[in-house]
């Protein structure tokens, strides 16, 4: 009877595990904090957190997209992957595709933080835990920088043009046309403003922001975004308005502004468009035209790097590193005044006030210990000259491509192998153009 | 949730039947096969009861029986006979045929209950310990089992030591979901992960700032911890209509291991000991440069005119070195050393095993080693009660060099590719290794400095109980419980320091993973046989299951490691990641299985199932199953003669793939900027409501067994169904999403088996057996909800997967110079393999496995590399009707079509050729045994395939496999065996 008593013994073992079986589990995520979760009441200790994470997140590919509008542009090579030196350079009948990383990694990684600017609009908007002046100061924050996301994107596929409204990942909005894409992002801009004034910051943001740490910060980065768009859309009265309220100083430093910062802190990041000078291999080099073109005594020569032995790849050579990043933690700007100065010289170019035009461009020309602008005070060389000194003080910072496509001058960029062809725009990334 | 009391409904009606208890008599016997040889290990065992013995090393038995039983004498390779005690005078002899046909083989037909092959509704490929390691042994079990299960498409990621294989049974089951098979050993469900290193973060394969690991790190999968010595053998279930009764985790097939056991009788001691080597399969050569071929490398005159000069002074000097030979070319050396002791007495048997391998690989520094200590132990406590343990510790080590696809020119393939012959690499007297001015690494340092290191101890403990709670003449009821744990910590240990060429930006990376992983199941069932009379047979079983796991990595990635240095907290700079999950499957599961007159068969089953990955944990979901056989033979339908044994048989099953853990969150990563800690919501959107995948499985076929066993054929075809397949789709980048989970739509795999197994030679001095089998897959997604997007590998650039409604779920899509279009399929059109073993006078053993896989395309990035390096051997070659050189030829293609990247790659291959012989008459008898061999593993292959081996996948064991970027070579294996048993 012993049996029986290991048997019995057993089934009360048995009866305890099915007892057991009937509990349900579930585990939560066990990773993450969960967009459900900040949708519900968020304080303001997670909403800053949703700031901060999308002035991480804007730094992600920035790298990739100096390297895509730089070697367009003819600012740059890049030997690294293939697609730099065949595809990007249209070489052969070589044909952009809508599924290679130039496009999808770029457009990726700009919409992910829109998709986080509309994160936090929303638990902003829900959140009872904050005040209305510190709401606004979210909500004017986000929807500036998902304007700055939006337009980044917009440079890169120009006419094929942008989705602008995504708030329901569901249900996307249309894709726009170039201009309605432009109008939308300067509307968005323009709420933004709106929410920035009389709000309250209730956060802090990276040193990227010194100086434009609180509300009225805000506004002049806001403003200084919304004169680069006006010009973009040639609304002259309306950039010239913006650049009134942006922190345009035409004696001030050229570096003051807006930048992406680096560093080794855990979680953070290092700047990837930064080559250390001499490499094999992996490169970024000045595309050759870089010194040719530029005036004698220009110190802008030193963005380049004059290397031991030239590089080269797929008939494509450069015996220049580029030398715009010159650490691993070295900024990149969002926007800068001396950004802000060419768009006031453009400004005055295009509505005919050639002397100040003049005056701004050679603040840019004697900070470059250039002589002062000599040539003729009329439209067309006066544009040349815009061009000439946005090449070379805005270089490698994902200007040129846009700028000769805004004068139409793609055709004067050079071709380094017969068989090559310049880029007016990428192509919309092939997750956009398959139907939903 | 009435089935809350279904089961203890059943105990309690069970508990009021009365066990009966009989008187007991004492038979003894003697069991030999048809040469006099006596058989030791046979079991013997009283019909209908738990009373069972073994045979001792003479073949003779002893046990105590109920008057009038009937004894059965099974031992595997044999034919089952049985005998009544009542017609005995004096000690039985017995005398075993040899079962060619293996039809009185026991399988498995659920989770506890088994059946003859003769009787068994589903094809169950069975794989002994023989046919596994004993021809010529693979590195790990996964590889040894290719080519040996029709049905499955077995695949080697790469030649790296210490594996990393795919198993797919009966074509690709799901995109997204597991598309591996479970592995079951001794009743524990054992965890198959493939954990990444981390290896990323040095070769930025993926860029994404902020991911730690991707899929292109090329680990190992666990499943190679396990040694195939000590494997007695396998089962394989290859889809739902077999597995259903395994529920959520079997929808890719299950995979049934059964380790060796002792026998009662004098313990026995063997020791087997093999010494060989490893060499690269192939080499690809590199391109023989000339000072204009060299001069032509740059096209800047400058650098042009230094590239003519460095050649020839490097020519002038002797030194072209052929670097490729330098770093795949090398032995490495291998043994394999095993120690087993197994014995036991009537009421205690035990299994006990020590064994080491240490193998190096073809590259220097790498190599693979593993420890291995096993002890089973099974015991009876009486004539009702049965319990078993068996036990595992494993300590394996692999030196995995580096490999596969890298943008920081750092993997040694890319190096290689990218440096011409006429460079310097070598080292100084001083021990400095010179940059590499062609690439951003030079590739012997690479070597001599690296370190890509994966170990793991793991512990595995599995226990059965057995307890007849019931019997009568007619009825026997017993409850079955198993289980066990599967636990083990990973380390991996990535180090690349400072001094290397590659780590110039990063100034020394030190990544260190450490990995924390637990699984447990138990099943608990009630098992009623009864048989009212002896042309019926009823088996009802009923029972819970439950699975557990819990997962843990953490990884740190340290760059600006002090010098000498690899621990994470000497650096300047340190990123931690931490990934975990947990999961809990419930199951509950009843099923039936009656056999009338030893020739019908039917059986029927329900299993309820639950899962905490699913959206909804707490619902149950339904998984049938039912099959059907018919003996013609048994039935009397079709006379015993020409034909020994005829057998229809049709089966159905339902089963399930889980959603991976997480998936119905969308969560927030960490991004934090000048110490300010951020959220950053993740590129992939949750799915709150997400399901299983479910599969639906019906095969039918026919058994035949012809002149007297001799030949034997078996016939399926089958038809698989995958509804709702789990897809990662791709929703507009717009949203801010790059993927959402998605229950996306139907995938459809039919396929025919057909085995053949003959014994065309049969004389006293040689026999040959041999078995043929041939197998293809077709799949087809049959709905997809989802837009066609490419799945995995590079773009269309150099072809991609693509699920796309109509087409086959493997197609391969590339750029035509009319769009895209399609150029292949990973699926192969067909596999052929054949086991043979050939007998010459009892002692000398001749074994030989043969593959070929027919059709089935790779994509090949590693020629593409080569050419854009400028160093292909073939570059200067100029093919027929061709002008250009074939390398400025491909790469003029470029962007324009994928066809020279999408390859064919089909292969023969003699798998294994193993030679042995054993001497056996030794005075005095201090040794039972010894046996010689020799054998070579993958030695020869024949292939069209342009790369190291078609055998390949820079993705891993996932869906996109045969995708290959600078792997690490594949390796052939020679070994000299040497094993003694005393």
């Amino acid at each position: 009877m012993k049996t029986l008593f290991y048997l019995n013994l057993l089934l009360l073992m048995l009866s305890l595990a099915v007892g057991l079986n009937s509990c349900q589990r579930n585990f939560g995520d066990l990773n993450n904090p969960t967009v459900e979760k900040y949708l519900e009441n968020a304080s303001q200790q997670q909403l800053n957190n949703l700031v901060n994470g999308t002035v991480s997140g804007a730094r992600n590919s920035i790298d990739l997209y100096l390297d895509v509008t730089g070697v367009i542009g003819r600012e740059i090579y890049r030997f690294a992957d293939p697609r730099y030196t065949t595809e990007l350079l249209g070489a052969d009948d070589n044909e952009l595709l809508n599924s290679n990383f130039y496009i999808t990694l770029n457009w990726a990684a700009r919409y992910r933080v829109v998709k986080n600017t509309n994160v936090l609009i929303a638990a902003a908007t829900r959140s009872t835990l904050i005040s209305d002046a510190q709401r606004k100061g979210y909500l004017g924050f986000a929807k500036t920088f998902q304007a700055h996301e939006l337009l980044l994107n917009l440079n890169l596929t120009y006419k094929n043009g942008i989705r602008a409204d995504v708030s329901d990942p569901d249900k996307p909005g249309p894709v726009l046309d170039y201009a309605k894409s432009l109008a939308a992002i300067a509307a968005l801009l323009d709420q933004g403003k709106t929410d920035l004034e009389g709000a309250v910051l209730a956060f802090p943001l990276s040193p990227g922001f010194n100086g434009f740490q609180d509300a009225a910060g805000l506004i002049q980065f806001n403003r200084a975004l919304a004169a680069r768009v006006a010009v973009y859309r040639e609304d002259w009265p309306s950039a010239k308005a913006a650049l009134e309220a942006s922190f345009l100083d035409l004696e001030g430093d050229l570096y003051r502004g807006i930048s992406h910062v680096y560093g080794t802190g855990t979680g953070d990041q290092l700047n990837g468009a930064f080559t250390p000078p001499q490499q094999n291999g992996d490169v970024r080099l000045a595309h050759p035209s870089y010194a040719t073109g530029i005036e004698a005594g220009d110190d802008r020569i030193t963005k380049t790097n004059i290397r031991n032995i030239a590089a080269s790849l797929n008939g494509l050579s450069g015996n220049r590193d580029v030398w715009v990043y010159t650490s691993g933690t070295a900024p990149v700007y969002l926007v800068r005044n001396e950004e802000l100065i060419l768009l006031y010289a453009e400004v005055n170019i295009r509505t005919q006030h050639f002397t100040e035009a003049v005056r701004a461009l050679d603040r840019i020309r004697t900070a470059h210990r250039l002589r002062p602008y000599s040539g003729l005070e009329e439209e067309e060389p006066l544009i040349d000259e815009l061009l000439q000194q946005r090449r070379y003080s805005l270089f490698f910072e994902g200007h040129r491509w846009i700028d000769v496509r805004r004068y139409r001058r793609l055709q004067q960029l050079p071709l380094d192998r017969p068989a090559d062809n310049v880029w007016e725009q990428l192509p919309l990334p092939v997750s956009e153009t398959v139907a939903l | 949730m009435y089935y809350r009391y279904f089961l203890p409904a059943i105990i309690y009606l069970l508990l009021t039947a009365n066990p009966l208890w009989a008187q007991q008599q004492t038979v003894t016997g003697n069991v030999r096969d048809t040469d006099h040889h006596p058989v030791p290990g046979a079991t013997v065992t009283v019909v209908n009861t738990t009373i069972g013995t073994v045979t001792d090393a003479e073949g003779r038995f002893s046990l105590q029986a109920p008057p009038n039983a009937r004894l059965s004498i099974s031992f595997t390779g044999f034919k089952t006979q049985q005998l009544h005690t009542a017609t005995l005078k004096g000690p039985a002899q017995i005398t075993l045929q040899e079962d060619l046909s293996r039809l009185d083989e026991i399988v498995v037909t659920g989770l506890a209950t088994n059946v003859k092959r003769r009787n068994l509704a589903n094809t169950v490929v069975t794989v002994s310990g023989k046919d596994l390691s004993g021809t010529a042994p693979a590195q790990t079990l996964d590889a040894a089992l290719s080519g040996k299960v029709p049905g499955a498409y077995i695949n080697a990621n790469t030649g790296a030591p210490g594996g990393g294989i795919s198993v797919k049974l009966r074509g690709v089951t799901s995109v997204y979901g597991a598309t591996q098979p479970l592995y079951v050993v001794d009743g524990v469900f054992i965890d198959n992960s493939a954990i990444s290193s981390g290896l990323t973060a040095v070769t930025k394969a993926v860029k994404d700032p902020g991911v730690i690991t991707s899929n292109q790190d090329n680990p190992s999968n666990r499943i190679a911890d396990i040694r195939p010595e000590d494997i007695e053998n396998i089962e394989i279930l290859k889809g739902a209509s077999a597995a259903a009764i395994y529920g959520s985790r079997a929808s890719a097939g299950v995979i049934i291991i059964t380790t060796r056991k002792g026998r009662a009788g004098k313990t026995q001691l063997s020791l087997s000991q093999d010494l060989g080597f490893n060499k690269a399969t192939r080499l690809l050569g590199t391109r023989e440069f000339t000072a204009d071929r060299a001069a032509a490398l740059s096209k800047d005159p400058v650098a042009s005119a230094a590239l003519r000069k460095q050649f020839l002074e490097a020519e002038a000097q002797g030194k072209i070195y052929d670097y490729e030979k330098e770093i795949y070319g090398n032995t490495g050396f291998t043994r394999n050393t095993g120690l087993s002791l197994s014995g036991g007495s009537e009421k205690t048997d035990f299994f006990i095993s020590a064994a080491q391998k240490d193998e190096s690989g073809i590259v220097k520094n790498t190599g693979y080693r593993h420890n291995s200590i096993r002890l089973n132990v099974n015991h009876r406590v009486n004539d009702d009660i049965k319990i078993g343990v068996s036990t595992n510790f494993i300590n394996s080590s692999a030196d995995r060099g580096i490999s596969n696809n890298d943008n920081t020119g750092v993997s040694l393939g890319w190096a290689l590719a990218y440096t011409p012959s006429f460079a310097e690499l070598h080292p100084d007297e001083k021990g400095k290794y010179p940059d590499n001015p062609f690439s951003s690494s030079n590739p012997l340092q690479t070597v001599a400095l690296m370190r890509n290191n994966e170990s793991v101890n793991r512990v595995i403990i599995g226990g059965n109980a057995e307890a007849t709670w019931q019997r009568s003449r007619i009825s026997t009821t017993k409850l079955v419980a198993r289980g066990g744990i599967d636990f083990y910590n990973l380390q991996t240990d990535v180090l690349f320091p400072g001094i290397l060429q590659s780590q110039a930006v990063n100034k020394g990376t030190s990544v260190q993973g450490f990995t924390r992983n637990l699984n447990t199941n138990f099943i608990l069932s009630l098992v009623n046989t009864l048989t009212p009379s002896s042309a019926l047979s009823l088996t009802t079983s009923a029972g819970v299951t439950q699975e557990t796991g819990d997962f843990n990595n953490a990884i740190d990635v340290a760059t600006q490691v002090i010098t000498g240095q690899s621990n994470i907290s000497q650096a300047g700079a340190l990123t931690a990641s931490q990934s975990r999950f947990q999961f809990q499957n419930d199951g509950w599961f009843i099923q039936e299985e009656v056999l009338i007159a030893n020739a019908l068969s039917l059986n029927a089953g329900l299993r309820f199932d639950r899962s905490s990955n699913n959206g909804d944990a707490g619902k149950f979901y339904l998984y049938p199953k039912g099959g059907i056989a018919f003996n013609f033979t048994k039935a009397g339908v079709i006379r015993e003669g020409f034909f020994e044994d005829v057998k229809w048989r049709a089966a159905y099953g339902q089963a399930t793939n889980v959603p991976a853990y997480g998936s119905k969150f969308t969560s927030l990563g960490i991004a934090n900027i000048a110490g300010l800690p951020g959220s950053l919501v993740n590129p992939q959107q949750g799915q709150p409501g997400i399901q299983p995948e479910r599969q639906t499985e019906f095969e039918t076929g026919i058994d035949l067994v012809l002149l007297h066993g001799r030949l034997g054929v078996q016939v399926t075809w089958y038809n698989k169904n995958i509804y709702d397949f789990l897809m990662l789709s791709s929703p507009p980048a717009s949203t801010g999403f790059a993927s959402a989970w998605k229950n996306a739509g139907n995938l459809r795999n039919q396929g025919i088996e057909l085995g053949l197994n003959a014994r065309p030679v049969d004389t006293r001095v040689v026999t040959w057996n041999t078995g043929i089998n041939l197998w293809l897959n077709r799949s087809e997604v049959t709905r997809l909800t989802t837009p066609a997007v490419p799945q995995g590998a590079f773009g269309y650039l150099g072809g991609t997967f693509q699920i796309e409604q109509g087409k086959s779920a493997t197609q391969i899509l590339g750029l035509t110079p009319t769009g895209i279009g399609r150029f292949g399929d990973a699926e192969p059109e067909f596999q052929v393999s054949s086991t043979n073993e050939v007998t010459v006078a009892r002692n000398l053993s001749i074994r030989f496995l043969l593959h070929w896989k027919k059709g089935g395309q790779n994509i090949n990035f590693t020629r593409l590399t080569a050419d854009l390096g400028g160093t292909t051997k073939d570059y200067d070659e100029v093919a027929p009707g061709n002008k250009l050189p074939n390398g400025p030829n491909r790469l003029s293609k470029l962007g324009k079509t994928s066809e020279e990247f999408i390859e064919d790659a089909d292969y023969f291959k003699i798998r294994e050729i193993g030679v042995y012989y054993t001497f056996d008459k030794f005075r005095p008898k201090l040794i039972r045994s010894l046996t010689l061999g020799l054998s070579l593993n993958n030695y020869f292959t024949i292939t069209p395939y342009s790369s190291y081996d078609p055998e390949v996948s820079n993705f891993g064991t996932g869906f996109s496999g045969g995708v290959e970027l600078v792997p690490y070579p594949a390796a052939k294996r020679a070994r000299f065996h040497l094993s003694v048993n005393f």
